[in-house]
C-alpha cells in the first residue's frame, strides 16, 4: 500500500508546492525588512555610552531587534503615507500631533515616519502619560525606543540638546476620545508652547490619519479605569467583548502629514492668555491639516479611496 | 591641613585617603574596626557619630577640613534605629562641631536615594527636584534627614565651605554595598516586566569627585554620575549574574520571603529602585568641577570579582546610644 502511495505521488507537484513556500517565506522576511536600518540607525543623532545607551535610555539595539515587527505594522498594515517630509527642521523641533486612538499608534506612525522615510532619519522622542511607568514590559520598552513620561523638565532638557520632541497636547483628552468625536482636537494643554518660546524650538504640526479609527471606542468606562489605575477605559464593539482578538487594530490607511514649521516669538513668561493665542495658531494650523488629509483620504478609511 | 574622615572603614574612604595621604595629615573615625589588611594612612579611631568619644576626637585635634563619609547604608542587617542615631543625630552632632571648632571646608556624602524611585520622576533629576524618599518609603527617613541637614547647614553658614555630594549606585572591587553584593553574589531579584535604567558610578571615580570637592573652591549640592544608564537586565548580564523574577504586584512580600530563605541582606523598601527610574543629571557637577568619569560603566561592572577580604560588619549591639 505504502508503495502503491509512493508510485502514485507526483513528485514533480510536491516539489513546485514546496518551492512556491520557500518564495512566500522569502515575501515574508521582505516585508519585515527595513530598508538600510543599520545605515539609518548609525545615522541617528544620539549619542551613546559604552552600554549602548543615550542618556535618556534609548537604546538602538532594542529597536533594531524590534523594528521588523514594527515596519510590518508601518509598511504592510497601516499602510503609511507621509506628507511633508521637507518641512521637517534639523536640529531641535517640538513635533505636535493630533492624539486619538486609546494607543499611542499615532506616535508610533510619526516616529517611524521619521525613522524610516525622512532623509536624514530622525529618533523622535516621545512625551507619553505618567502612568505608563506603572505598566509592565510596555514602561521599559517604551523607554527603549525613545519614550518618556511628558514632564516638562524632559522636555526642555531635550530641547536644549537639539533632540526632535513629539508632543500630542491633547494628553488623555485625545487619546481616550469616542469615535464619534475623531479627529475633533480637544483642548489643548499650553505647557508645550512656553517650552518652545524657551528654547526657541520651531513648532511642527503632524497631522496622523488613520490612527483615530484604529479602535472605534464607543464607551469609556470610567470606573473600571479607575479600578485599574488607568486614565480611560474604552469600549469597542469587539473590545473587550472579543477578548484578546478585540486587542487588534482595525487596519485602516494611515496618512502622517507634516505642516510648515512655525516659529514663535515672546517670552515663556508670558500670562496665559497670550500662550494661549500663540497655542490658538498652533491648532488651527494642525486642525488644517488634518482636514486637507480627511478630504485626500476619501470616505473608505480601510483603503483611502472615495466609495 | 589637617581632615577627618568619617566612615573610614569604608572602601571608599581608604581609596580618598590613599589619594590624599601624603600631602595632608588625616584622621578617620569609623564605628567598625579598620580592615586588617589596609592601613588607614594616619590616626584610626573608632567611635559612633553621636556618642562622646566624637567630642574627644575635635578636643584633640583642629581640623581644616571634615569629609562626612560615614553614612550608614540601608541595609537589611542594620536597624533603622541606628542607622536613624547615627545619621540623624550623628550627622547634626558632626556639623555642630564642625560650626564650633572652625572648620572651614565640609564635604558630605549623600546619596540619590534621597530622590526616591517614583514613577513621577522626570528622567533627569537635577538637583532641584523634590526629594521623595521618604515620602514612599519611611525608612529612607534618616538619608533623606541627612541630606536635609547637610543644606540647612550650608545655606545657615556661608562662611564654612559646604559640598553636598549625592552619587549614584557606587560600585567597585572594594564595596560592599546592595547592589554590588546582589551582583556579585549572583542573584538579582527582579520585578517581572520592569527593567528600570539605572546609574553607576565606579569607586575610583566617586573618589576622584570627592577629592575634586575637597581641593576646588566651589560649594553647593550636587549630583554625582558614572558614564551614563544602563538598564538593570544589562547590568545583570554583565555581571553575568542570574535574574530573580519577582511578581510585581507582592514584590516586597515576595523580597522579604527571598531574604529569609537565602542570604540576600536586601531591604524590601529597596525594591522600588527595581521598578520605577531614579536618573540624576550630573552637568552641574561635571561643570563646576571639571569633573569626566574615567572608568566606563560596563568595565566597572565587569570588575566586580569577588570581594578581596572578609570585613568586620557593625557591631551588634546596634539601636542603644552609648554616651
Amino acid at each position: 500500500m505504502l508503495k502503491r502511495l509512493l508510485m502514485e505521488t507526483d513528485f514533480e507537484k510536491l516539489k513546485s508546492a514546496i518551492s512556491k513556500l520557500d518564495q512566500y517565506k522569502f515575501e515574508y522576511h521582505e516585508a519585515l525588512q527595513v530598508p538600510d536600518l543599520e545605515d539609518r540607525l548609525s545615522r541617528l543623532n544620539v549619542e551613546l555610552n559604552s552600554a549602548g545607551f543615550d542618556r535618556w535610555g534609548f537604546h538602538p539595539d532594542t529597536l533594531r531587534k524590534v523594528a521588523p515587527i514594527l515596519y510590518f505594522f508601518y509598511k504592510r498594515y497601516f499602510r503609511v503615507e507621509t506628507s511633508g517630509l521637507e518641512n521637517i527642521p534639523e536640529g531641535r523641533a517640538l513635533f505636535i500631533g493630533n492624539h486619538g486612538g486609546q494607543i499611542p499608534l499615532d506616535a508610533m506612525m510619526v516616529g517611524l515616519s521619521l525613522f524610516i522615510d525622512a532623509e536624514p532619519p530622525r529618533a523622535v522622542r516621545s512625551m507619553v502619560e505618567r502612568w505608563v511607568p506603572t505598566v509592565p514590559f510596555v514602561s521599559s520598552l517604551f523607554t527603549r525606543i525613545g519614550a518618556m513620561i511628558g514632564d516638562p523638565a524632559n522636555c526642555r532638557e531635550l530641547l536644549m540638546h537639539d533632540q526632535g520632541v513629539l508632543v500630542f497636547p491633547e494628553g488623555v483628552r485625545g487619546s481616550g476620545k469616542l469615535f464619534k468625536d475623531r479627529y475633533q482636537l480637544q483642548r489643548f494643554g499650553t505647557g508645550f508652547m512656553r517650552l518652545a518660546l524657551e528654547s526657541r524650538a520651531p513648532v511642527v504640526p503632524v497631522a496622523v490619519i488613520g490612527t483615530e479609527e484604529t479602535y472605534p471606542s464607543v464607551y469609556n468606562f470610567e470606573a473600571l479605569a479607575k479600578m485599574l489605575g488607568a486614565p480611560y477605559f474604552p469600549m469597542t464593539p469587539f473590545f473587550p467583548l472579543l477578548g484578546p482578538l478585540g486587542l487588534i487594530p482595525l487596519p485602516s490607511k494611515v496618512t502622517v502629514r507634516y505642516g510648515k514649521p512655525i516659529f514663535f516669538e515672546g517670552d515663556h513668561d508670558e500670562p496665559e492668555e497670550l500662550i494661549r493665542e500663540k497655542v490658538q495658531k498652533v491648532k488651527e494650523a494642525l486642525q488644517a491639516e488634518i482636514d486637507e488629509g480627511l478630504k485626500i483620504r476619501g470616505e473608505n478609511i480601510f483603503t483611502g479611496t472615495a466609495k | 591641613m589637617r581632615i577627618l574622615i568619617t566612615g573610614a572603614s569604608s572602601a571608599i574612604a581608604r581609596l580618598v585617603a590613599g589619594a590624599l595621604s601624603p600631602k595632608y595629615e588625616l584622621v578617620g573615625v569609623d564605628p567598625r574596626p579598620a580592615p586588617i589588611s589596609s592601613h588607614f594612612p594616619g590616626e584610626f579611631m573608632i567611635a559612633d557619630y553621636h556618642s562622646r568619644k566624637l567630642d574627644e576626637v575635635f578636643k584633640k585635634y583642629t581640623f581644616d577640613a571634615v569629609m562626612h563619609l560615614g553614612r550608614i547604608r540601608e541595609s537589611q542587617r542594620i536597624s533603622a534605629q541606628y542607622r536613624f542615631q547615627m545619621n540623624v543625630i550623628g550627622t547634626q552632632k558632626l556639623l555642630d562641631l564642625c560650626k564650633q571648632s572652625g572648620v572651614k571646608n565640609l564635604i558630605v556624602l549623600s546619596t540619590y536615594h534621597v530622590y526616591g524611585a517614583h514613577r513621577m520622576n522626570s528622567l533627569q533629576l537635577t538637583e532641584e527636584s523634590p526629594l521623595r524618599a521618604s515620602q514612599s518609603f519611611p525608612e529612607l527617613v534618616d538619608a533623606v534627614e541627612l541630606d536635609h541637614s547637610a543644606t540647612t547647614f550650608m545655606w545657615k553658614h556661608r562662611d564654612i565651605r559646604t559640598t553636598i555630594l549625592r552619587p549614584v549606585n557606587v560600585i567597585g572591587k572594594h564595596v560592599r554595598n546592595t547592589i554590588c553584593s546582589m551582583l556579585r553574589s549572583g542573584m538579582c531579584p527582579k520585578i517581572i516586566g520592569f527593567d528600570p535604567l539605572m546609574q553607576f558610578i565606579d569607586e575610583k571615580d566617586l573618589a576622584r569627585a570627592l577629592i575634586l570637592s575637597l581641593e576646588n573652591p566651589v560649594s553647593g549640592i550636587f549630583n554625582v554620575a558614572g558614564e551614563g544608564v544602563i538598564a538593570y537586565s544589562h547590568a545583570i548580564r554583565h555581571a553575568q549574574a542570574m535574574t530573580i523574577p519577582i511578581p510585581p504586584l507582592v514584590s516586597a512580600g515576595f523580597v522579604r520571603l527571598l531574604d529569609q530563605f537565602s542570604h540576600l541582606g536586601f531591604p524590601p523598601y529597596l525594591m522600588e529602585y527595581f521598578r520605577y527610574p531614579t536618573i540624576v543629571n550630573d552637568d552641574a557637577f561635571r561643570k563646576a568641577f571639571g569633573y569626566q568619569p574615567k572608568v566606563k560603566t560596563l568595565q566597572s561592572i565587569k570588575n566586580l570579582g569577588p570581594l578581596p577580604e572578609t570585613r568586620n560588619l557593625l557591631p551588634s549591639h546596634s539601636g542603644e546610644e552609648s554616651v
